[in-house]
């Protein structure tokens, strides 16, 4: 029989579970664009050395996992009819060890000590795991659109593959032997970028790009194929890393990279047929994100440096399209959980204003400015590492990442403020 | 569905007409699209939900939530009436976007749970509400 248990209004969280995830994100951003800005000259010159790995951890574990969590959290009980069980706490303890996790992992690869190398992956494994676990049984739970499930099945799987590689990479810089360590590495990656990152936005988008701009759905040969391709395309990488076949497992990526540019023109062509007229900042954010992924995806193709491919898809995609996505969440929720009280008792007779004045759009224009600019300086540090040029653009990109992540605090501090006082006028 | 479908052309039909400024055009299109809300909510509270809520006791939880969110969108198309009237368009696109998305998540809710529990329940009686539903 159906269970019609799930659908309530109390299954969606208290605000505070997705805002403190949200709200602490960007600090992660500042912190990486305060290493890019101290150390400029190396961080871009080689994805080896400590600096760009912590770069890369911060931002792809503190800025990105963490709002991904948030968000999901949020969504599973309004997308997919599943609530995460105990959610606050388990909110709480993700949260908790996400964070410290990703500070002490960062301090360890930034500086190599052992200690926080050690701390760093036994938090994560625990946040991660306590995350993959809540989210999963809430999964089995779900109903709803069956491709959207299977690729937020896939990308928590993806999530799974990474953390242990991850996990095993750290034994192997704490002295265990791994032969073939670069391909390995490259494992990690894989997961990480298209396994759980790319997953999951494909996942997303079926739902939300539709939705927010009112496009046509996405094609049925596409949402059919897409999530079990680029399965399978990781699978088989990592049976041929296995073999030590590392040259081999690059290759065998390959449907996975055209998945997700195939991803990113069905998706700028659906919102070319969007009926909502108004372009967004969140609709810019989708814009540069897909544009991003396809210029990615043919750098990767022709095999182009991995320094500029991280530039692009960690700081381009993975810091941008997140963004985009928070201005609509945050402020939607707002308003959302600021009537409750009035759903509760049935009476609309307090009149507050609408979604637009929690995140002011002007606010959102300079935002998105700011990130263009550090896109295009780093961009082109990347293009000149390893030059002196190649270093100032390193350290202004540096400079506007902290901009761009201090505007987000803003606007975030300021989307809550109203949040508190309209909540304080209601009484 | 289908219903649904025409409710979200109709808004964004509105949000056009509002970033051309032409405001005879944007008080007709308001009208279209406060009109069709109002008469879908009025088909689901008076005929799907009270024959779904009868074969299906556990329906009423969810039934209440979806009337609850009725009436948060009905207070929304008010404000809504009152903003094309006072030809502020400012107010016009906050209303049509916070409606915009408080019309997905409930439309969303109600397809992926209770239009398959009727579906399922009211096998034989869905007939005749599809029928109702596609008639208008
Ligand atoms: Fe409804
Ligand atoms: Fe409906």
């Amino acid at each position: 029989m159906l269970n019609a248990a799930g659908l309530s209004l109390d299954q969606a969280p208290p605000i505070q579970v997705p805002f403190s995830f949200f709200r602490l994100a960007p600090l992660f951003a500042l912190l990486a664009g305060a290493v890019l800005l101290w150390d400029g000259e190396v961080v871009l010159v080689s994805r080896w050395l400590a600096p760009a790995l912590a770069v890369t951890h911060l931002l792809a574990l503190g800025f990105l996992t963490q709002v991904m969590c948030g968000a999901l959290f949020q969504m599973l009980p309004v997308l997919a009819g599943a609530p995460v069980p105990q959610v606050v706490w388990v909110g709480r303890v993700t949260q908790l060890t996400l964070v410290l996790g990703c500070l002490a992992l960062s301090w360890g690869l930034y500086s190599g000590g052992r200690a926080s190398l050690m701390l760093g992956g036994s938090l994560l494994g625990l946040g991660l795991t306590t995350f993959v676990v809540a989210v999963g049984i809430a999964l089995t739970r779900a109903r709803g659109v069956p491709q959207t499930l299977r690729a937020m099945r896939f990308a928590l799987a993806g999530l799974v593959m990474a953390l242990v590689l991850g996990l095993v990479l750290l034994a192997g810089m704490l002295g265990a032997r791994i032969t073939g360590l670069a391909g390995w590495v490259d494992l990690h990656l894989s997961w990480a970028l298209l396994g759980w990152v790319g997953m999951l936005i494909i996942g997303v988008g079926y739902q939300v790009v539709p939705m927010f701009h009112v496009t046509p759905a996405y094609p049925r040969w596409f949402t059919r194929m897409a999530a079990p391709l680029v399965l399978a395309a990781l699978v088989a990488s990592t049976g041929l890393v296995a073999l030590g076949k590392a040259g081999l497992a690059g290759w065998a990526l390959l449907p996975a990279v055209l998945v997700l540019a195939a991803f990113a023109m069905v998706t700028v062509n659906l919102q070319r047929r969007r009926e909502r007229p108004r372009v967004d900042t969140t609709l810019l954010y989708w814009w540069s994100s897909m544009g991003l992924i396809l210029i990615s995806a043919g750098l990767w193709v022709l095999d182009g440096p991995a320094e500029l491919l991280g530039v692009l898809l960690l700081v381009g995609v993975g810091v941008g399209l997140p963004t985009g996505m928070l201005l609509k969440i945050m402020s939607f929720l707002s308003w959302f959980h600021l009537q409750h009280p009035q759903v509760v008792a049935r009476r609309f007779d307090v009149r507050f204003p609408h979604m637009q004045v929690f995140m002011p759009e002007g606010l959102a224009r300079i935002q998105f400015a700011v990130f263009t600019l550090m896109l295009v300086l780093l961009t082109l540090a990347g293009l000149s590492s390893g030059s002196p040029w190649g270093a100032y653009l390193a350290r202004g990109g540096g400079a506007a990442v902290m901009a761009g992540a201090l505007l987000l605090v803003w606007m975030q501090w300021g989307c809550y403020r109203t949040y508190q006082s309209i909540s304080r006028q209601l009484g | 569905m289908a219903l649904h479908h025409r409710c979200d052309h109709l808004l964004a039909a509105a949000e056009t007409q509002l970033q051309t400024g032409a405001w005879p055009s944007m008080v007709a299109a308001a009208e279209g699209l406060i009109a069709a809300m109002l008469e879908h909510f009025r088909v689901e509270e008076e005929q799907l939900f009270p024959q779904l809520a009868e074969v299906f006791q556990a329906a009423a939880s969810p039934i209440e939530v979806m009337c609850s969110e009725h009436a948060q969108m009905r207070a929304l198309l008010e404000d809504l009436g009152a903003a094309v009237e006072a030809h502020d368009q400012g107010a016009c696109t906050g209303i049509l976007e916070t409606l915009h998305f408080l019309v997905q998540q409930h439309n969303y809710k109600e397809e992926t749970v209770l239009y398959p529990m009727a579906d399922g329940a009211l096998r034989e009686a869905g007939v005749r509400i599809a029928a109702q539903l596609s008639a208008e």
